[in-house]
This record gives C-alpha cells, sequence and structure tokens, in this order.
C-alpha cells in the first residue's frame, strides 16, 4: 500500500504492511488520544464553562460538567458590550495584517533567501534583532511615532498640534501590520526549495519579481497558510495597542470588549467564557479551512 | 546602506519627538491656571470604571444629561479603560502630551502623580476642602491629599475588614465575631478542621485570598502602626507595631495552622466564606454582592467585624477624580470633577460594583441600607486607613506582596522581610 | 551545479541565443547581478520602511533611554550607566534573569522534540489526522486567561490532578504554584505544554515539501523508519528548525502573559521573568529608563544566543 512507503511509516513495517491494527498502530493512537485530550481540555473547559451558572462556579470542590446548561449566558455576554462591532473591526484589523503581511512579508523573505546581495545576512539579522525587545518597552515609542505623524489628525509637518493617527483605522492597520517573525518565516520556507528552479528562470530572462510570484510562492503554500493562520489569530488577540490608540468605541476590538468581564478583583466567568469561545470560532474555522493547504508542495519529477 | 542612514534619522525623530512632548507639555502648564466664569468648552475624561454597555449607559444616558443641564456648553469625551491597562493609558497620554482633562485613578496614585506636576491643585480651582470635610470622612479624604493640598476627590471606596460567617461560629459555641486579635486567634484555632490526612477542610481564618499587601495593611493600621512617617520621609512599616502585625500573621499561618498555603490565592474565584471552606476571612465588602450571585442563602450567615489589635481599623482603597494641570479647560474639568464626585454619579457608580460611596450623606440611601457590608464600611469610614503617603508609593507597593510571601513562606523572619522592604523604598524613596 | 542544466538548454531548440549568446554571456551575467541586486533591494524597500519606522525607530529609542531617567511625567534626564549599575545590584532582577534563562532551557527543547515527531507523526495518512492536528493546535487559539485557569485547577492542593494522581500511589502532594521550591517547575510544564502547538504546524507546513521519492529510495534501500527520520527528515527541516528554534528562543525569553495569569510573578518572587520585570519598571513603578535599560539586558542575551547558534550550526541552507 502506497500510503505506507511514502511516508516515514511507525517502527515496524512488515506488521503494518498485512494488518492494519497493528499493535504499534494501537499504541500509537493511544498516545495521540491522550495527548491530545490535555491539549483539549482547556478549550473544552471554556465551552462548559461558559454555560455554568454563578451559582455553581462557586461549588466546591468545582465541578467539571455544568449541572445545568444555561444558554442564555450568551446573549447575556453579548449584551454586555457592543460586541458585533468589535467583532467587524476585528475581522477588518485582522485581514488587513493578513493581507500586508503575506504580501510584503513574502516578498522580503524572498529577497532574503534566493536573491544575491552584499549585505543580505546582515539585514536578515537586523530583522531578527527587532524582534528581541519585549513589546512593553516599545509601545511608548510606538504611540508617540502615532500621535506625531505629520499632515495626520490636525498635525502640522512636523506632527505638531494634533493628534495623528490616534482614533484613527491608521494606527490599528499600519503598525501591526508586518512583523520579522513572517518573514523570516517565508525565508526559511524560500531557502528550502531546489535552487534550481530559480536558476532555469534565470537563466530564461525572468526578472526576480516574476520568478518570486509565479514559480516559488505559489509552491510554498503551506508556509502561506501558517503566516495568515499566525498574523491572523496575533492580530486577533491583540489588546493593549488598540485600547491605546482608540478612545471612540466603534473602533475597539474583541479583546478589548471582553475585559468588560475582568474587573478589579471581580471576573465573570460564565460570560467571559462565553464571549471568548465566540471570539475563538473564527480562529478555528479558519484552522480547518488552512488544513488544506498544508499538501505536498510540489514533486521534483519535473527537473528530473 | 540605507538602514543605516534610516536609523540615523530615527534616532533624530526620537530625539524630536521626546523633546517636543515634553515642550508641549511645559507649556500648557503656565497660563491656564486662571477658572473663567464660563464653564463651556470641551474635556476628555479618562475613567477605569463605568465599563461595559451597562456602566457606558449609567454614565451616559442616565448622568451625563444631569451634568448638561446645568453645564449646556460643555462636550465630555470619554475614553473608557480598565484599571489593568489604567497605567498604560495613563502613561502613553501623558508622554505624548495628551493628559485628559478629568482623570480617574486609585488610592495610592495621588502623591506621585501630585508631586511630578501631573494633577491640578484643586483649592485653586474653586474646590472648597474645608466644605469637604463636612461631607466626607478625613482619613477618606487624606489620600487625595498631598503637602496640605487637595489634589484629588474620592467618588468610590472598597474597604477591607473582617467577616465571619455566623453560623459557623454559632456552632462551635461562639456567639459573634472576635473582638480583637487574640479572640481573632482563639476562634480561628477553634474552627479550622482537617480531614483525615491532614488537609485542610475549613480554614479558620482565610487570609490568603485577599492580596497579601493589603491584608498585611489591616493588621498593621490595627496594630496602631502606619506605612510611612507623617512627614513622609521614612518608612515605618517595619516599626515594632508593623513587625508585630507580621508576627501575628505568620504564627497564625505556620504555628496555628489556621490556614494552609495554597488553600487559598487572589486568583480564587470564590471567596472560601462563602461556600463554607473557610469560617472566617479577611476580606473585600463586595462580598456581598458576590454571595448574591453564588449562594444568596448564606448572604444572611455573614457577618462583617473590625480586626482590632490595638485599635479598631480597617483598610480602604478606591478611586478618586483628579483634574490635570494641563488642562486647557479647568472651569469645566473641575464641573465635571464636582459632578463625579457628588451624590447621583458617586452612588450610581458604587451601586455597579457594590463598593462603599464616600460621602456620608449616602448613608441613607438605598442602595447602602440593602447591602450591610457597604452600610458596615460607611458607618466604621473614621477608623479607614488608605495606602500611600510618598510619591514613591506604587514602586514600593509593588515589591510589598513578595515580601509578605516571604515572611509567610518561612523564608525570612518578619523582622527581616519588612527590613529589607523598608531599605528598598528608601532607596527608592531617595532617586 | 548548474553544468547540467545550462549544457541542456545550449541545445538550438531550447534556447534561441546561438553563437550570440554564447559571447554575450559574460555581460548578461554581470547586468544580470545587478538587475538581481535592485530587484533584491526593492522587494525588501517595503519591508524596511516598515520595521525601520514601527520597531527599529523604537528599539533606538530604547537604547537612547536606557541611558536616561525617565519617569514620562517629565524629559528623559541623562543618568550614563546608573540604571546598568542598578541592574547589576538587583538581587530581583538576577532572580528573574535565572528564571527566565531555566524557563527557556527547558521548554524549547523539550517542545521542538514532542513537536517534531508529533508532526512526523501526523504527517502520515491516518484516520482522524484531521482531528489530531486541530487539537494540538488548539492551545494557540485557546485564550491564555483559559489555559491558566485550567492548569491552576489541575495544580490545586486540594482536588487539583496532580495531586490526586500522587495520592494514588501514596505520594503526598505538593501546593505546587504556592511552592516556591516547585512555582517555577510548574510554569515550565505549562510552557513546554503551550508550545507545541505553534512548531508543529511549522514543522507540518516544512515537511510538506520534502521530496516523497527519497524516502522511497531509502526504504528501498533498506532503511528503518527511525534511520529515515534522523537521516532525511530532521537535515530537510533544517531551515525550519533554525526558525522554530530561534523564534522559540525569542519567544521563551519574553513570556509575559502566562506568568502574569498563572503566578504573577510569585511567590516571592519565585517565577518572575525578565519581560515581567520590565512590565514592572515601566507601568508599575513608572521608571521607562530602567525598563528600557533592562530590556538593553535581554535583547543582548538574545543577540549573542542567535549569533552564537548562527554559527555553531554553520547556517542554515538546505
Amino acid at each position: 500500500m502506497t500510503t505506507d512507503i511514502a511516508a516515514p511509516s511507525a517502527p515496524v513495517r512488515r506488521g503494518s504492511r498485512r494488518r492494519r491494527l497493528s499493535p504499534q498502530r494501537v499504541l500509537l493512537h493511544v498516545v495521540l488520544v491522550l495527548s491530545a485530550i490535555t491539549m483539549v481540555m482547556p478549550f473544552v473547559w471554556m465551552i462548559l464553562t461558559s454555560v455554568k451558572t454563578p451559582a455553581e462556579l462557586a461549588q466546591f470542590p468545582p465541578t467539571f460538567l455544568p449541572e445545568t446548561w444555561d444558554w442564555s449566558n450568551y446573549p447575556r455576554a453579548l449584551e454586555a458590550a457592543p460586541f458585533l462591532t468589535y467583532f467587524r473591526n476585528s475581522l477588518i484589523i485582522a485581514t488587513g495584517h493578513t493581507l500586508i503581511t503575506v504580501v510584503f512579508g513574502a516578498m522580503a523573505g524572498y529577497a532574503l533567501a534566493r536573491v544575491q546581495f552584499r549585505g543580505r545576512e546582515l539585514v536578515f539579522l537586523g530583522f531578527v534583532a527587532m524582534l528581541m525587545i519585549p513589546t512593553y518597552t516599545k509601545i511608548v515609542p510606538q504611540f508617540l511615532i502615532v500621535k506625531f505623524m505629520p499632515l495626520f489628525g490636525g498635525n502640522d509637518i512636523l506632527g505638531q498640534g494634533g493628534s495623528g493617527w490616534l482614533n484613527t483605522w491608521w494606527a490599528l492597520l499600519i503598525p501591526g501590520g508586518l512583523s520579522p517573525f513572517a518573514i523570516f518565516l517565508f525565508r526559511q520556507f524560500y531557502l528550502a526549495l531546489p535552487k534550481e528552479l530559480e536558476e532555469a528562470a534565470r537563466l530564461d530572462g525572468a526578472n526576480e519579481f516574476r520568478i518570486w510570484a509565479r514559480i516559488y510562492t505559489p509552491l510554498i503554500k503551506p508556509a502561506i497558510a501558517t503566516v495568515s493562520l499566525l498574523t491572523f489569530q496575533e492580530s486577533w488577540n491583540n489588546f493593549l495597542w488598540p485600547l491605546l490608540v482608540t478612545s471612540r468605541d466603534d473602533l475597539r476590538v474583541i479583546q478589548v470588549g471582553l475585559a468588560v468581564f475582568q474587573q478589579e478583583g471581580n471576573t465573570q466567568w460564565a460570560y467571559l467564557m462565553a464571549g471568548t469561545t465566540l471570539a475563538t470560532v473564527p480562529m478555528v474555522l479558519l484552522f480547518l479551512f488552512a488544513q488544506r493547504y498544508f499538501i505536498q508542495g510540489f514533486t521534483h519529477a519535473g527537473i528530473k | 546602506m540605507r538602514t543605516t542612514v534610516r536609523k540615523g534619522l530615527g534616532g533624530v525623530a526620537v530625539a524630536l519627538a521626546l523633546t517636543l512632548s515634553a515642550c508641549g507639555g511645559d507649556a500648557g502648564g503656565a497660563g491656564a491656571d486662571a477658572v473663567d466664569g464660563e464653564v463651556a468648552g470641551e474635556v476628555t475624561l479618562l475613567t477605569p470604571i463605568f465599563e461595559g454597555d451597562t456602566g457606558k449607559q449609567v454614565l451616559e444616558e442616565e448622568l451625563l444629561p444631569q451634568f448638561y443641564e446645568e453645564y449646556p456648553d460643555v462636550e465630555v469625551t470619554i475614553d473608557y479603560t480598565d484599571y489593568g491597562s489604567l497605567n498604560e493609558k495613563l502613561t502613553t497620554s501623558i508622554a505624548s502630551g495628551l493628559t485628559p482633562d478629568v482623570m480617574m485613578m486609585g488610592v495610592g496614585w495621588i502623591e506621585g502623580f501630585a508631586d511630578k506636576g501631573v494633577l491640578q491643585d484643586l483649592g485653586e480651582v474653586g474646590i472648597d476642602l474645608g466644605e469637604l470635610e463636612g461631607e466626607v470622612a478625613q482619613e477618606v479624604l487624606n489620600a487625595g491629599i498631598w503637602e496640605d493640598k487637595l489634589y484629588a476627590v474620592p467618588t468610590m471606596l472598597d474597604t477591607r475588614f473582617g467577616i465571619a460567617r455566623k453560623d459557623i461560629l454559632a456552632e462551635a459555641g461562639f456567639d459573634g465575631p472576635p473582638s480583637n486579635w487574640e479572640e481573632l486567634r482563639e476562634y480561628a484555632i477553634a474552627l479550622t478542621e482537617r480531614d483525615g490526612s491532614g488537609k485542610v477542610t475549613r480554614a479558620g481564618l482565610d487570609i490568603m485570598t485577599l492580596d497579601p499587601r493589603q491584608m498585611f495593611e489591616v493588621f498593621l493600621f490595627s496594630n496602631g502602626g502606619d506605612l510611612f512617617n507623617d512627614e513622609g520621609t521614612e518608612p515605618t512599616f517595619n516599626s515594632p507595631e508593623g513587625v508585630e502585625a507580621l508576627e501575628f500573621i505568620v504564627q497564625l499561618v505556620r504555628e496555628d495552622k489556621v490556614e494552609d498555603i495554597g488553600f487559598s490565592s487572589t486568583d480564587a474565584d470564590t471567596y472560601p466564606v462563602i461556600n463554607g471552606r473557610a469560617a472566617m476571612m479577611v476580606g473585600h465588602n463586595d462580598v456581598w454582592i458576590k454571595v448574591q450571585d453564588a449562594a444568596p442563602e448564606v448572604a444572611d450567615e455573614l457577618v462583617p467585624f473590625m480586626i482590632n489589635g490595638t485599635q479598631e481599623a480597617m483598610f480602604h482603597g478606591g478611586t478618586l477624580v483628579t483634574v490635570a494641570n494641563q488642562s486647557q479647560n479647568k472651569a469645566a474639568a473641575t464641573a465635571l470633577l464636582e459632578f463625579l464626585t457628588g451624590p447621583e454619579a458617586s452612588l450610581a457608580a458604587n451601586e455597579q460594583r457594590g463598593n462603599v460611596p464616600a460621602r456620608a450623606e449616602l448613608l441613607d440611601s438605598d442602595y447602602v441600607q440593602d447591602n450591610p457590608m457597604v452600610q458596615f464600611a460607611m458607618e466604621n469610614l473614621d477608623k479607614a486607613h488608605p495606602e500611600g503617603g510618598v510619591p514613591e508609593w506604587l514602586e514600593v507597593r509593588g515589591e510589598f506582596g513578595s515580601a509578605i510571601e516571604a515572611a509567610i513562606l518561612g523564608q525570612k523572619t518578619p523582622q527581616q522581610a519588612l527590613d529589607d522592604l523598608a531599605a528598598d523604598a528608601k532607596a527608592a524613596m531617595s532617586r | 551545479m548548474t553544468h547540467t542544466l545550462s549544457n541542456r538548454l545550449q541545445q538550438p531548440d531550447v534556447l534561441e541565443t546561438g553563437s550570440a549568446g554564447k559571447s554575450r554571456r559574460p555581460r548578461k551575467k554581470l547586468s544580470h547581478a545587478r538587475s538581481q541586486r535592485r530587484a533584491g533591494w526593492l522587494m525588501l524597500t517595503p519591508a524596511l520602511i516598515h520595521t525601520g519606522l514601527w520597531i527599529a525607530i523604537p528599539v533606538l529609542a530604547t537604547l537612547v533611554l536606557s541611558f536616561t531617567d525617565y519617569s514620562v511625567f517629565q524629559p528623559p534626564s541623562w543618568i550614563g550607566l546608573t540604571n546598568y549599575i542598578e541592574i547589576w545590584n538587583d538581587d530581583v532582577f538576577r532572580k528573574a534573569t535565572w528564571n527566565t534563562v531555566v524557563y527557556t532551557f527547558f521548554t524549547v527543547p523539550f517542545s521542538m522534540a514532542i513537536a517534531v515527531v508529533v508532526a512526523v507523526f501526523l504527517n502520515k495518512k491516518m484516520r482522524g489526522r484531521s482531528a489530531y492536528r486541530a487539537a494540538f493546535f488548539l492551545p494557540q487559539v485557546t485564550a491564555t486567561v483559559a489555559i491558566a485557569m485550567v492548569w491552576l485547577w489541575m495544580y490545586n492542593p486540594q482536588y487539583g490532578l496532580f495531586n490526586g494522581a500522587l495520592a494514588f500511589f501514596g505520594i503526598p502532594g505538593q501546593a505546587w504554584l504556592a511552592n516556591p521550591d516547585w512555582a517555577l517547575s510548574a510554569v515550565v510544564l505549562v510552557g513546554i505544554w503551550q508550545g507545541i502547538g505553534l512548531k508543529m504546524l511549522i514543522y507540518l507546513a516544512a515537511l510538506q515539501n520534502i521530496d516523497e521519492n527519497l524516502y522511497e529510495a531509502a526504504a528501498i534501500d533498506g532503511a528503518s523508519a527511525v534511520r529515515q527520520f534522523f537521516a532525511i527528515t530532521l537535515p530537510m527541516l533544517k531551515p525550519a528548525t533554525f526558525f522554530v528554534f530561534v523564534v522559540s528562543i525569542i519567544g521563551a525569553f519574553q513570556v509575559f502573559d502566562l506568568i502574569y495569569v498563572l503566578t504573577n510573578g510569585g511567590p516571592a518572587n519565585a517565577t518572575t521573568m525578565m519581560t515581567y520585570e520590565v512590565y514592572r519598571s515601566a507601568f508599575q513603578n513608572f521608571r521607562m529608563g530602567m525598563a528600557c535599560a533592562q530590556s538593553v539586558v535581554l535583547f543582548a542575551f538574545l543577540l549573542i544566543l542567535t549569533v552564537v547558534n548562527r554559527r555553531l550550526t554553520g547556517g542554515d541552507e538546505v
């Protein structure tokens, strides 16, 4: 059977060729199931908590399965803040970030991987070094740049006088739009592709952009899917930046909305979990959708 | 190479931005002190309370219309945040020169902000301290006073005191909560229950659900101690009174074993007194609204009591309202401050969170009369002590928790823990 | 190398360069190289501008501010190396540094190893593969607060899973997260668990581009599955591994959310980390200059680690 030969197989090959359910296979599944359970636990807990009543949540020892399934927590949670607006905003921002990152990140990653030019290694290390300063330190300078953005929000050419990009979509979409993380990832994936492709194309007279867009990028669909997924998720979970650069409610995002349930020392667990579960749904859907791009990128058969 | 040139320009840009923002800051403070007769214009409000749709509704649809009736020419823009992000919000706003006109912040924050010139001296804009002293308890007002000037007025308080389950106490033959430290200890030991394997099933006195610093402060104040001396030049929490307080706490945990480490924590979603896992606790006045949600049948069994070492004392924190020194519109900002700390707004804010109003007149309101914990707190506000006292408080308080934990864990003796903390505090204060 | 290819291409039916092509080749190569360089820089430009403005400038600001005393309310004042000297003498930051190193040292290799093995298995065709993949990725999309609550539950001394399991074997349980001797290990375990999903995803993506024929050939040669893993899979995964390694170390060094929700750096600073101290300096103590200095120290650690790693593994060309 091709399935057993094509991919690296489990420790014993002979047995698995004849009988599907070898003891090794069973063991593999048992281990996977147990591990999967530990991975899924917090998610399951989240959903189970979202349907409990406050009285049940106060019990000791805590119950795992809810005694009553109080689904009304969901509509009630949604009433606590303008979640529909927040959802729309989060969607716009996350999608925007993903598009910017995939396009410009892939371009940059390709340049760093496959285009020969002097200083390439230094630029690459420079990008990676940018990841090494914690967010909390960068956030005040970033805020200042946003506020003093010249010729926006009533600012003059020196950035004085107004509020720059504050309370605008610019502040939400641009600063977080690209991350060296994505550039780095794209670079590694481009590196893993064989040299023969670009050499053939170069001799053909194609320019770099064409090589990048037409030849290399279609081959790294799994990388694009991965970067899209991770960028979307990072953006979706962003809390502090949107809170800081906006004061208008119609610009705020889901995580800011969820913070309503976590007041000083008093967390409304059921509502928080209901809101969080709903907020997680788009990302789970995105993951399942992205799965179909995790397929074999290409075969070498053509070149040989 | 491009990158280096860009970085060079960047450096200049940063320096420029920082200097400009700093300049922008100074300019505002100079001329805008005079308060015009006219109360008009735009003001921005930064608030960590009134969050969510309900809070927003209360503030914008119920309260602000009342404000606008009196001051129709003022326009208020509100920036909502939560307490956890308040620091970040304030920092970025102030750093960029966009300080909100009216800012709400917590007890213990005022000294530092006032000392750095961020806050407006309210006496200069028409707030009469003498008048306030008749309406709000002196100790509570002190939280807003720095170097004899008033910088902030409280709108909402939260308090910490003893809470007991009278049904559990009665079972053990105690007909009321303990009236001093000795009784507290005696009751706690008697009421602690363990199972066969030695694990605590019911703590006699739960002190670990509360933040360790605030819990210690309750005992410190009840022993006649204080955090800093009156001049604000020396820490005094490592005085004999302070050390005694910490020794008392450590003894309760390590020798009398009224609660095991890990039995409860600040993460606990339910106070152990509510579900019977503790007979007494040093806790928060919001236990009332929590018990309504979790176990209303237990509500009537909860009895508040003062912790009494050499004096009865309780801890209070809270939210105060301030006006920015750089505000371009101090008249309107002050009017808003007066409104937010007035009876209607204050009552609404406290009702939303089950907290304690600062204004004495609100004692007779339905809300307070229906909430025994809040009522108890209000009736004893003259024995309430705030934390803070020096501009570096926010820095000192950050290290307080680990000092108390170190003592409870037995890593340091109470004297050592508090002395080390005092040394750190003095270092911060001398910078 | 290119010989076979270019020789083949010299056949008249492939390229129409003819004799003119041969003499034109060197000059074409030169202009090719130049246009390649130009194109390369052009492709990099948007990323350079964006990163330059939004990250490089703040990083530079951090460096400059680390030599100042900046409380945000007043303009920064130059104090030279004072912050750094204070860091050198600060016990708590030293503990935070140690904790961070320990945390990174244990979480990164373990979660990487588990992730690559899981990715390899989940790359084979098997029943329920999509479900397993989704399950392993789920912690990535689950809110940190939910993850923390479940682990707090499992670690709870009274009714948690860990103490329950230990009790089954007659071993007394611990107050894991409240005990300064165990808290860091407890946090490390959560870190390993949480780190698997992302790494697995990247490895899975990278595995897609490994030529299946390589395995076919190896199998025919008689190589066992384990041998194939070490001889084919791992080497072909070098670019991905380099990425995962560097990014994981950077991420582990900057762990914050988990600590904040699980232990708040306690008990008694037993689990405080460098980023946590940066946060405290910046937003609790209002000492931006100090926060910047601490960040620079963190940055230095990471830079050295990355450069050393690069030298040791000799790059990441496949």
